[in-house]
């Protein structure tokens, strides 16, 4: 039975690890360059306008900016064998009103809150799901909960206005600068936060210890620990990871509605774990690339674009993501199978 | 009493089982009487518990006929076999925790009333019945299986067996969890079933047990049946020399290397309920092994010796100086290393590729600042490659792509990659083939050579007796027998484990 | 010897007894808390608002505490309860209630149905599945009703709201009628039917069952109907009664049936609880929720305080099994010589200490 299987020779290919990954990887590009490769082919039949243009192109990367900075966090969840992160959402909202109400302290100390915050809620998460093994789904949307929660409790339906709590006009300034402080004039500042932390996210998931051992972990949790890695602690920096990215993008997010209210960062947890999983990051742990992720996010942005062009709504857009998200679950859970691994 | 034993209930007739590589069963006769116990023994890999699924109807593959009565069955499918009369009963409960006895006795099969409800007043009369067969007609018959204890459980798992109905009942290994007096009260069991007329096939690798219980007894050893005899005829010497007899490949005993200078000392170390109070000391160049059944708690102190598991009380002493080991990499820190028996669920990351699965354990070490050089470990990982032979040698090649041997090698390397001062064996060559075997068999003793401490955990009895320099033996949780190499041989391993001569 | 032939006895009973119906007597303390301490609680008003919020949460409850026992996750009803809501209205216009309302059920039946086929033939976990069903879900009612609540204003919409906000019997309305009737109704299947036992030997030990002869996919998949079914007729009937169905209809849902039904008793891991347990815990939770507004703590406190309930009862499910785990394995004989060896052990740490 196990001879047949290594006779096999496409077997014997999918088996090279790097050959496998590289082509996923690759495969993610390949086809946010196909969808660019059918927005010019639908601009020439006339269908939309103005798709290859620097400025629509810019477009496109600024607004996966801030989906890109949360993705590239999620990611390590799940690639921690995890899943995803639900309560992403509302640790983006909180931290943005703890940001603007801290304003008033100057922009430094309120961009450390909203990190200090960050961090407990991905605290909070890491023990719960690394230590007590809390099912990291339901955990998740609890916490999301427990802050909306949180949120409404403290500021009621209030939304506050970074203009009116800063205490200098200086640092309200440098508060709407995060989302639009451009670089040559072009390049946003989120879209430089996001090309940093791919960068740094990859090196990290790649060649630390963390990120080695964290592969084990979610590759397999039991023989992980069996040889020697500290498997709570694993996860618990994912967790926290996830929320401290989770954290820049709701300050990115808050920057540009101008406002701290608990809507910011709605909808950014479903799209985050679509932009991992077309990324190549499986559900099942232990395999994929922040580089992936990253096309994941173009993939997505691009798609967004092409159909926000066509006219197609934004609600529909949602609907056909939601269905990428269980066609890719489904293709990958049946690429995991033939290679002979069972998949959850 | 021979009256009624001349009718056969099961018949089987020069019935082989081939899988790829072996065969695991081969040309093997088997019967058994209604109103008879009929033990089978033989040691892991001898083919029982093959032979045992076929019965179960597991395989549709197999050669040779099997009779049921009068008839010829193919038992291809499990129903086949259900319908036949026959029921398996597992070490490993077939039932569901939350979920009521009555429940689970009578699944699928709940008796309702006209109206198409429940009859509540049915089920407690039928799950009473069923269970009065195993002497448990006292228990309430809504209590959840969480709710009683391990060896109720596996009684109402047998009194589920009898509710429907079979001729042949077969039961693996059924004392393993038991205590002494629940052992007892399951023999009182099988006693009256016998005298109902059922026939039952009894597996086990305790002797004392199937000599008190079995009228008749079959030897396997290497898929082959070795010799059927009744259990007044036969004594135990004697079929503990047919389970072992002369292995297919002789190996040869490897000279002990053991030095005098005490590497590892353990005191009084106890896990409450796993084991307790083992102490012994390991000295360096030494294979220490460590014999006994399954059960006896020989992983559980293997696990706790590395901070895998906690421990109540006691010491252990690496090199004269006291240990205080909280947790596997601290364990591995100091150098002692543990292999797991379970490769595919404990030891190995199929997913990953060999060399990820190879360095894992260096990787503490091969980090400077956070960052980790996977080349430093690339060097080691070659030479590991090439003096375990592993095939494919190919570091990227996926774990779930090579074969059990070379899975084996591949834990094997990991371990020995960190030179440990004392490395833990668990059962290293089980599922493994005669070539991957001897490969390992030889880097072990070229380690004790090399100073290194070695402890083998092991069930293969020629293994054990050909690698250790001493071996100790353990029952139910204690050290109970230390031998020497001179003193060493499978069937006094075997006793020893048993309880016998010690 | 004797001791192995045991039945509970006194003491133990009751313990038991209080485990398997912690719910029950949840209710009744809470309920008593609030009637004696709360500010206007025993108001018909009050009572009546009370009943009308569970009815909806019951009955999806109903389906949700099914999926628990086979052990699976239904993360998509809260979406289908607001799709169900808005199909039920939204087409009324065309072809009025008497079609509307059996095509949103329908619906509701057909989204449990491909949650159903994708768990058991594609092999996709449960989770997964519904979680990619609830977005297409949102996108599809967002898309369908263009971002806008609909609200009926026609007078058969009122009548129809009306008669089933009347109270036939004191503090019972029509759609309570029809929540607690469908509550009864599954009660009795889950508890007294064969078929009905059937689905807990799925989720206590699917190979077990499959091997007595269940068809495990076929359960499976009637499981996800019956939760898109419930939860469309909670949805529905809500949106009904409201004469409205806003685009949050099921929002805070999932959540409150999640807590409400593993608080009842229902575990993730399958095999126990019921319909009637998941139904008394929601009513305690509403009651709950109803008197923290009624003390004057807000919406927000309530909120805050049902996302903290949700976070224990996962916790504490979480802790139960990490405790169990530890002891998993344990030889009864030598746990017999635990009492000498304790002593043993104190014995040498006193050598230690003195």
């Amino acid at each position: 039975m196990e001879q047949t299987k290594l006779a096999a020779v496409d077997s014997r290919l999918l088996s090279h690890s790097i050959v496998n990954r590289v082509f996923v990887t690759i495969g993610v590009y390949l086809i946010a360059i196909v969808l660019v490769v059918l927005g010019i082919v639908l601009q020439l039949a006339g269908a939309i306008n103005n798709f290859l243009t620097a400025q629509n192109m810019l477009n496109i990367i600024d607004a996966v900016s801030m989906l890109g900075i949360v993705a590239v966090g999620m990611a390590f969840v799940t690639y921690s064998g995890h899943y995803a992160d639900l309560s992403v959402p509302t640790t983006m909202a909180m931290t943005g009103i703890v940001a603007v109400e801290m304003l008033k302290f100057g922009f430094v100390v309120a961009v450390l809150s909203a990190l200090a915050v960050g961090f407990v809620v991905g605290l909070i998460n890491a023990i719960a799901v690394g230590k007590f093994r809390a099912n990291p789904i339901i955990w998740t949307l609890a916490v999301n909960y427990m802050s909306l929660g949180v949120i409404r409790l403290v500021w009621v339906n209030k939304q506050i206005y970074p203009d009116m709590t800063a205490s200098t006009v200086r640092a309200s300034e440098m508060f709407d600068a995060i989302f639009r402080l451009r670089f040559f004039d072009k390049i946003a500042l989120p879209v430089v936060m996001m090309i940093i932390l791919v960068i740094v996210l990859q090196f990290v998931m790649r060649r630390t210890k963390f990120g080695v051992q964290l592969k084990m972990t979610g590759a397999a949790r039991t023989p992980a620990r069996f040889s020697g890695i500290n498997v709570e602690l694993m996860i618990a920096i994912a967790f926290i990871i996830c929320a401290l990215t989770a954290t820049v993008g709701g300050l990115a997010v808050t920057s540009l509605n101008k406002v701290g209210a608990w809507y910011n960062g709605e909808g950014y947890e479903f799209k985050a774990v679509t932009a991992v999983v077309i990324g190549g990051v499986t559900l099942a742990g232990g395999r994929g690339s922040i580089i992936g992720v990253l096309g994941g996010v173009l993939v997505i942005g691009i798609l967004n674009n092409i159909l926000t062009l066509l006219g197609v709504g934004t609600f529909s857009q949602d609907m056909i993501r939601g269905a990428i998200f269980i066609i890719v679950v489904f293709v990958n859970a049946r690429s995991l199978r033939k290679m002979g691994r069972d998949y959850e | 009493m021979s009256d009624r034993q001349r009718v056969l209930a099961l018949q089987m007739k020069n019935v082989t089982k081939q899988f790829p590589g072996t065969v695991a069963v081969d040309q093997v006769d088997f019967d058994v009487f209604a109103g008879e116990v009929h033990a089978l023994v033989g040691e892991n890999g001898a083919g029982k518990s093959t032979l045992m699924k076929m019965l179960a109807g597991s395989y549709d593959d197999y050669e040779g006929e099997i009779f049921i009565g009068e008839n010829k069955v193919d038992l291809h499918y499990p129903a086949i076999a259900k319908a036949n009369g026959i029921q398996m009963i597992y070490q490993e409960l077939s039932m569901a925790m939350p979920i009521s006895i009555a429940e689970n006795v009578l699944v699928g099969k709940l008796p309702v009333t006209k109206l198409g409800l429940l009859d509540k007043k049915k089920t407690v009369e039928d799950t009473k019945k069923a269970l009065e067969r195993v002497g448990l007609g006292q228990l309430d018959s809504f209590m959840a299986i969480e709710e009683i204890s391990q060896h109720e459980a596996q009684l109402v798992e047998i009194a589920k067996a009898l509710w429907n109905e079979p001729c042949i009942l077969v039961m693996d290994e059924p004392t393993s969890a038991l205590s002494r007096e629940e052992v007892e009260l399951l023999f009182e069991i099988i006693d009256r079933l016998r005298n109902e007329g059922l026939a039952i096939v009894y597996i086990s690798h305790h002797l004392p047990e199937v000599f008190r219980i079995a009228d008749r007894v079959t030897v396997l050893r290497d898929g082959k049946k070795i010799a059927t005899k009744n259990v007044a005829e036969v004594s135990r010497q004697e079929v503990v020399q047919m389970m072992v007899g002369k292995s297919v490949a002789e190996f040869y005993r490897h000279e002990s290397h053991a030095t005098d200078k005490e590497c590892l000392r353990v005191e009084n170390l106890t896990r409450i309920g796993f084991f307790h109070e083992v102490s012994f000391s390991a000295y360096e160049g030494e294979v220490l092994g460590i014999g006994g059944l399954s059960g006896a708690g020989r992983s559980e102190l293997g696990r706790a010796l590395v901070g895998l598991d906690e421990v109540d009380y006691g010491s252990v002493f690496l090199r004269g100086k006291r240990l205080k080991i909280r947790n596997m990499s601290s364990a591995m820190a100091r150098g002692i290393a543990y292999l797991t028996e379970n490769r595919k669920t404990e030891g190995l990351a199929l997913r990953l590729t060999l060399q990820e699965n190879v360095l894992v354990s260096l990787v503490p070490w091969h980090t400077r600042g956070g960052v980790y050089k996977q080349s430093l470990g690339v060097p080691k990982l070659h030479e590991l490659i090439q003096e375990l032979s592993i095939i494919p040698p190919d570091p990227e090649r996926t774990m779930n792509n090579l074969s059990g041997g070379n899975q084996q090698k591949v834990l094997l390397a990991k371990w020995m990659a960190i030179e440990p001062r004392v490395l833990i064996l668990d059962e290293p060559t089980r599922g493994v083939d005669i070539g991957a075997k001897s490969i390992i068999h030889q880097s072990i003793e070229r380690l004790a050579k090399a100073g290194h401490t070695i402890i083998l955990i092991s069930s293969d009895l020629p293994e054990l007796v050909a690698l250790s320099s001493r071996i100790l033996i353990m029952r139910q949780g204690r050290i109970i027998k230390e031998m020497q190499k001179e003193q060493s041989s499978e069937e006094l391993v075997l006793l020893a484990a048993n309880g016998e001569g010690v | 010897m004797n001791n192995q032939k045991r039945t509970r006895i006194g003491r133990e009973k009751t313990l038991v007894f209080i485990d398997r119906n912690r719910i029950f007597l949840l209710f009744g303390v809470v309920f008593l808390f609030m009637a004696i301490f709360g500010p206007r609680f025993m108001t018909a008003y009050n009572l009546t608002t009370i009943m009308r919020t569970t009815a909806m949460n019951a009955t999806a409850a109903i389906g949700f505490t099914m999926i628990l026992i086979i052990a699976q996750l239904d993360l998509s009803i809260g979406t289908i309860i607001t799709f169900a809501g808005v199909v039920g209205l939204g087409l009324k216009e065309y072809i009025g209630y008497g079609g509307s309302v059996p095509i949103a059920i329908l619906a509701g039946c057909g989204i449990g149905l491909i949650n159903g086929l994708l768990v058991t033939k594609a092999k996709i976990s449960s989770f997964i599945v519904t979680l990619g069903m609830l977005t297409i879900l949102q996108g599809a009612i967002y898309t369908i009703t263009g971002g806008n609540s609909i609200s009926l204003s026609s007078p058969d919409a009122f009548a129809v709201s009306d008669w089933l906000s009347t109270m036939m019997i004191p503090l019972i309305t029509p759609r309570v009628i029809i929540t607690l009737v469908l509550v009864a109704a599954f009660t009795v299947f889950l508890r007294f039917t064969r078929i009905g036992r059937n689905f807990y030997m799925v989720g206590g030990n699917r190979q077990t069952a499959w091997l007595a002869g269940i068809n495990t996919d076929l359960y499976t998949i009637m499981t996800f109907v019956i939760s898109g079914f419930t939860a469309a007729v909670g949805g529905v009937l809500f949106a009904m009664e409201g004469a409205a169905a806003t685009l949050n209809l099921g929002d805070t849902s999932l959540m409150y049936v999640i807590s409400a039904v593993i608080i009842g008793g229902t575990a993730m891991s399958g095999g126990k609880g019921g319909v009637l347990k998941s139904f008394f815990a929601i009513l305690t939770l509403d009651v709950l929720y109803n008197g923290i507004i009624l003390f004057g703590l807000g919406n927000e406190v309530k909120i805050f305080i049902a996302g903290i309930i949700l976070a224990a009862v996962v916790l504490y499910e979480a802790y139960t099994r990490y405790k169990h785990d530890k002891i998993v394995g344990q030889r009864s004989e030598l746990m017999k010589e635990v009492d000498q060896l304790k002593e043993k052990l104190r014995a040498s740490r006193r050598k230690i200490a003195g």
